[in-house]
């Protein structure tokens, strides 16, 4: 190589004295930086679509209007107010609905040229999903912000303490990272975002009401209930209601509905432990 | 160490059971530009792909800048550029944000990052929407914004694949004028892609054609032409009388060759030729409309190039008359 070809144009010498990372150590600083420019740029983007916001700020009061006063009118829980146990279960299922957000824009954004220049760039393999799932988290909190001002409104408390409510909450930001990350392998999988849309959307509406969110499991037909007690959300919807004190009404027999916060702890830290390494495994294989 | 930018052997990539690279050879000096020209699906693109790590080759090697490709596919990456045929700016974000967001991920430091944007924009003439979002921007505003995003981190090596494709002709010249000041001043290296014998024209040290997945030739611009046919004089007659025809001829010499009122006769010593026939023909100089010495150009020399690898063509012969 000759000197001329070494020598970058106008920030001289700055640009060609940048050091490569020579030792783990460094290569693992320089990855955490990718992964927060990564997210800065999908949370500067998420700023610009207003009505993506609006749309994930509005789902929630829709939910406590619709649940609440027009079904819930109709609902009886024992030992408690239909409200209060609505609420502790939509968000839990708020969850779910980050899956279908995710695999919607990763299959977007696999769709498009950027992720070509990425991939040419020496960033780490693992920033573009982690910067797209971090910041699907952070631009859900104003829409979790005004679902707790909601909650609190129509009579929602945290009855078991302001520390095991954040406790909770903590808990479900971890299993809603976690089906941040099922809904990137399927935006990897899916052809296209509407296929992505289609493939997320089922398996949610699925789990989110054939659970404990709206009604006690009790009253379901029995081959329902079944899958009610061992459907994962209705752990996590239990797991909710218990770190928020609200009355359980009748829980299920099952063994995840009587350990719910372990079992709900337990899945995110299982799902993101595998689902990580193969997502951006499948991200960095090189295409054809 | 070599003066080599890029280095490529005996590339072969396969799509199923189509063969888009039949092992292809490519060198691009340090400090040079190549363009690679080819027609569609020639294998151009898969060719910079392979060299910018998006894909592996089935058979061959590659080094860029001195690294081998395969091997040390990140290494490779902290030193190249690459702007693709599609566009790679975010809309949502503003020219400024998107520049500063790549220098970063080129891990230069925020602040060198948040200048060397504003230097980009600078260059590329986009100070003025600097703060607007790229969602409002024109296409070639587009174009030179995702060059720009190649060049923050001033890479050594740039690839460009078919870097003015559908730009009107001014937005084109400017990128020409971006890449020109990039090898100039910076001594990048460059391999561009084009369907634009003007643009190979303009930019290109070397000019390699591909053919159906093979290079079907290279060589600078110059010897390409040449390479197909040597320059050529084209005198036209006013009127189409066959006495002033067959006059003319007459004059120009046994090689002269005639088409109705167009007489064409081969010119090896260019310029030389020229003046020796308009000193031969000045007895007819009334009757004369127009007198040119034809070069073969790079389109004609492209045309011949691609077509003779073509299946089931003959390559056409290789002469100007009455072209």
């Amino acid at each position: 190589m000759t000197a001329t070809m070494l020598s970058p144009s106008m920030a001289g010498a700055e640009l060609a004295a940048l050091p490569e990372p020579a030792s783990l150590a460094q290569g693992f600083c320089q990855a955490l930086r990718d992964i927060q420019t990564m997210t800065v740029r999908y949370v500067l983007r998420a700023a610009r679509q207003p009505d993506l916001i609006i749309g994930s700020v509005l789902m929630p009061v829709i939910f406590v209007v619709l649940f609440g006063y027009v079904f819930g009118s109709a609902i009886h829980v024992p030992g408690g107010h239909y409200r209060t146990y609505l609420l502790s279960g939509l968000f839990a299922q708020t969850t779910l609905f980050s899956a279908s957000s995710v695999a919607v824009a990763v299959a977007t954004d696999m769709s498009e040229g950027v992720i070509d220049r990425f991939r040419t760039m020496p960033i780490a393999r693992s920033a573009v999903l982690l910067g797209r799932t971090i910041a699907t988290l952070i631009t859900g909190l104003p829409s979790l912000g005004v679902m707790i001002g909601c909650a609190l409104l129509v009579g929602w408390r945290p009855d078991a303490g302001l520390a095991s409510a954040v406790a909770g909450f903590a808990m479900l930001a971890l299993f809603g990272f976690s089906m941040s990350w099922i809904g990137a392998l399927l935006g990897m999988i899916a052809r296209s975002p509407q296929s992505a849309d289609a493939l997320s959307m089922l398996p949610a509406f699925l789990l989110g009401f054939v659970s404990n969110v709206f009604v006690p499991i009790g009253g379901l037909p029995a081959w329902l209930r079944v899958f009610a007690e061992w459907n994962p959300l209705s752990a996590v919807v239990a797991a909710a209601r218990q770190m928020f004190g609200t009355p359980q009404a009748a829980t299920g027999g099952s063994w995840p509905l009587q350990h719910p916060v372990p079992v709900t702890i337990g899945m995110g830290v299982l799902l993101l432990a595998l689902l990580i390494p193969v997502t951006v495994r499948r991200y960095s294989r090189p295409v054809a | 160490m070599s003066d080599e930018a890029i280095r490529a052997e005996g590339l072969a990539k396969s799509f199923k059971k189509t063969a888009a690279l039949r092992g292809i050879d490519l060198t691009v000096g340090a400090g040079t530009v190549l363009a690679m020209l080819g027609r569609n699906g020639a294998g151009k693109t898969t060719a910079v792909r392979i060299l910018t790590t998006l894909i592996r080759p089935d058979a061959g090697s590659a080094t860029v800048a001195g690294i081998d490709v395969l091997r040390y596919p990140q290494r490779v990456r902290a030193r190249i550029g690459v702007t693709g045929q599609g566009p790679t700016v975010d809309e949502l974000l503003t020219g400024r944000q998107n520049l500063a967001i790549i220098g970063r991920m080129f891990h230069l430091p925020p602040r060198l990052a948040e200048r060397r944007a504003g230097q980009m924009l600078e260059q590329f003439g986009l100070a003025d929407a600097a703060g607007r979002l790229v969602r409002t921007y024109s296409g070639g505003m587009r174009r030179r914004l995702d060059l720009a995003a190649s060049m923050i981190a001033a890479p050594p090596v740039l690839f460009l694949d078919e870097p003015t494709t559908g730009l009107d002709p001014v937005s084109r010249s400017q990128i020409w004028q971006a890449i020109r000041e990039m090898v100039s001043e910076a001594g990048t290296s460059v391999l561009l892609t084009s369907q634009y014998l003007e643009e190979a024209e303009t930019l290109a040290d070397q000019v390699t054609v591909i053919s159906d997945g093979v290079v079907a030739a290279s060589g600078t611009p110059g010897e390409l032409r040449e390479s197909v046919g040597q320059a050529a004089i084209r005198v036209v007659l006013r009127g189409g009388e066959p006495a002033a025809a067959a006059r003319l001829a007459g004059l120009l010499g046994p090689q002269a060759r005639l088409d109705g009122r167009v007489a064409t006769v081969p010119a090896p010593d260019g310029l030389g030729s020229l003046g020796a026939a308009i000193a031969a023909i000045q007895p007819m100089s009334a009757q004369i409309e127009d007198v040119s010495l034809q070069r073969p150009s790079l389109e004609e020399a492209f045309t011949i190039l691609t077509s003779a690898t073509q299946p089931g063509q003959s390559r056409p012969e290789l002469t100007l008359a009455g072209a």
